[in-house]
């Protein structure tokens, strides 16, 4: 997390911004969107797999933000004080749609998720090299919305499991659970994804 | 160890924890290594996924209207009228605007854009030149009209009606600004009817306030 920094060629670093943007001042308040507005976007995205959803999250949370910065006085950095509002209000909105920030079974029903089912004879090509941000980001946003919020706060944003699981409301033990089974989800979803591409790579030499 | 005791211990693997017997098993079972080795991967590669994408223009331009809306952005001024400004809105939204405001507005909008908008290299139209902000004028002769109106009716209002109006038009002056520096600026077109329907609502509670007496 940064705190206050100058751009090049701006001559306004992020400290100036606040004070400015709470006298109302337009321009820091742009400045201050400009600045944090890809790594919020990101995480809402990552969050919600949708992009309208994202973009409303974005505008919810730097409003929000926005709306108290009178109250900021620098005892934390700024990026994490909105990192930690941005969180907050996707949780609040998964909530509000009734989906599960976290699954509320340590163990499902029905298919044995988070353990590997081995194919005897299956081939043992390795991820690596094989997949690039792009497949891994569509991976990542077919999760269940449970998996993908532990995932996305673990590995993506690298928040801690106590830290996780003081915002999502779940035990330590139940966030390092979920983020297993998110990471043995995804290799499946890697998997497939590959093995369909080898598939229409020989029909279509055929 | 086995493949079924190297999955239960696999989370705390990933955590760090790697026994002795849990690498003599990786050395022995291609398998395994190999879902060790993936989901390493996976999780190194997830950073990447850290600031990866922009939003579109238009959430900056929502948000910034709301932040006018609220009275949050002040045009980089400190005008110690602010918190005024947001009661008044407040104020206002309770009424609904009538049939003045829309047309109003709709004319206010379309002279700006009438008269604004770049026909072409080398117009010398003088109307063309954006006027450089101004001092605030007196208040039109139909809002003199309605204060006046209140110091004969609401005496203790006056004061209040009169900063209220001036209020107002300076928000409108500022939306007109706003389109005159760009006609294609969709939201300050919003804030000009907004503006207009505020100014509205004052009439409004002016003239029902008469009529109640």
């Amino acid at each position: 997390m940064t705190d206050a920094k100058k751009l090049q060629g701006d001559k306004l670093t992020e400290a100036e911004a606040i004070e400015r943007a709470k006298q109302g001042d337009g321009e820091a308040f742009q400045f201050l969107y400009n600045l944090h507005k890809r790594r919020v976007y990101s995480l809402c995205l990552r969050m919600t797999g949708n992009t309208a959803s994202a973009e409303d999250l974005t505008q919810e949370a730097f409003l929000q933000l926005f709306r108290k910065i009178g109250t900021f006085r620098g005892e934390s950095a700024f990026s994490t004080w909105l990192h930690r509002m941005s969180v907050n209000v996707v949780l609040m909105q998964l909530r509000k749609k009734s989906l599960p920030a976290v699954p509320i079974d340590e163990t499902m029903e029905g298919e044995d998720e988070g353990t590997v089912r081995k194919e005897p004879g299956a081939p043992d090509g390795r991820l690596a090299g094989a997949i690039d941000r792009l497949q891994l980001k569509r991976a990542v946003d077919e999760l269940p919305p449970g998996y993908r919020t532990i995932f996305v706060l673990h590995d993506v944003e690298g928040y801690e499991h106590n830290e996780i699981a003081g915002m999502v409301g779940c035990s330590i033990g139940n966030s390092k659970s979920q983020l297993h089974k998110a990471r043995i989800k995804l290799r499946e979803l890697l998997r497939m994804n590959r093995a369909e591409k080898a598939a229409t790579g020989r029909t279509g030499k055929r | 160890m086995n493949c079924f005791e190297f999955e239960r211990v696999l989370p705390d693997c990933l955590e760090g924890g790697h026994t002795a017997e849990l690498q003599a098993h990786l050395n022995s079972c291609s398998a395994c290594a190999s879902l060790l080795a993936d989901l390493n991967f996976i999780s190194s590669q997830a950073r990447l996924l850290q600031d990866s994408e922009d939003p579109s223009p238009v959430v900056w331009n929502l948000l910034e209207l709301q932040l006018r809306r609220e009275g949050l952005i002040r045009d980089g001024e400190i005008r110690e009228s602010a918190p005024a400004r947001s009661s008044l809105v407040d104020f206002f939204r309770r009424r609904r605007a009538v049939w003045l405001v829309p047309v109003a507005a709709a004319l206010a909008i379309a002279a700006g854009i009438k008269l604004y908008w770049p026909t072409g290299i080398g117009d010398t139209n003088p109307v063309a030149r954006v006027a450089a902000p101004t001092p605030a004028p007196p208040l039109p002769t139909e809002d003199q009209q309605l204060i006046n109106t209140v110091a004969v009716r609401f005496p203790s209002q006056q004061a209040k009606y009169r900063k209220n109006l001036e209020d107002a038009n300076s928000y409108i002056r500022d939306a007109e600004q706003s389109i005159r520096n760009d006609p294609n600026d969709v939201y300050s077109q919003q804030l000009l009817i907004n503006a207009y329907e505020q100014k509205q609502m004052l009439y409004d509670l002016a003239v029902n306030r008469i009529g109640e007496q």
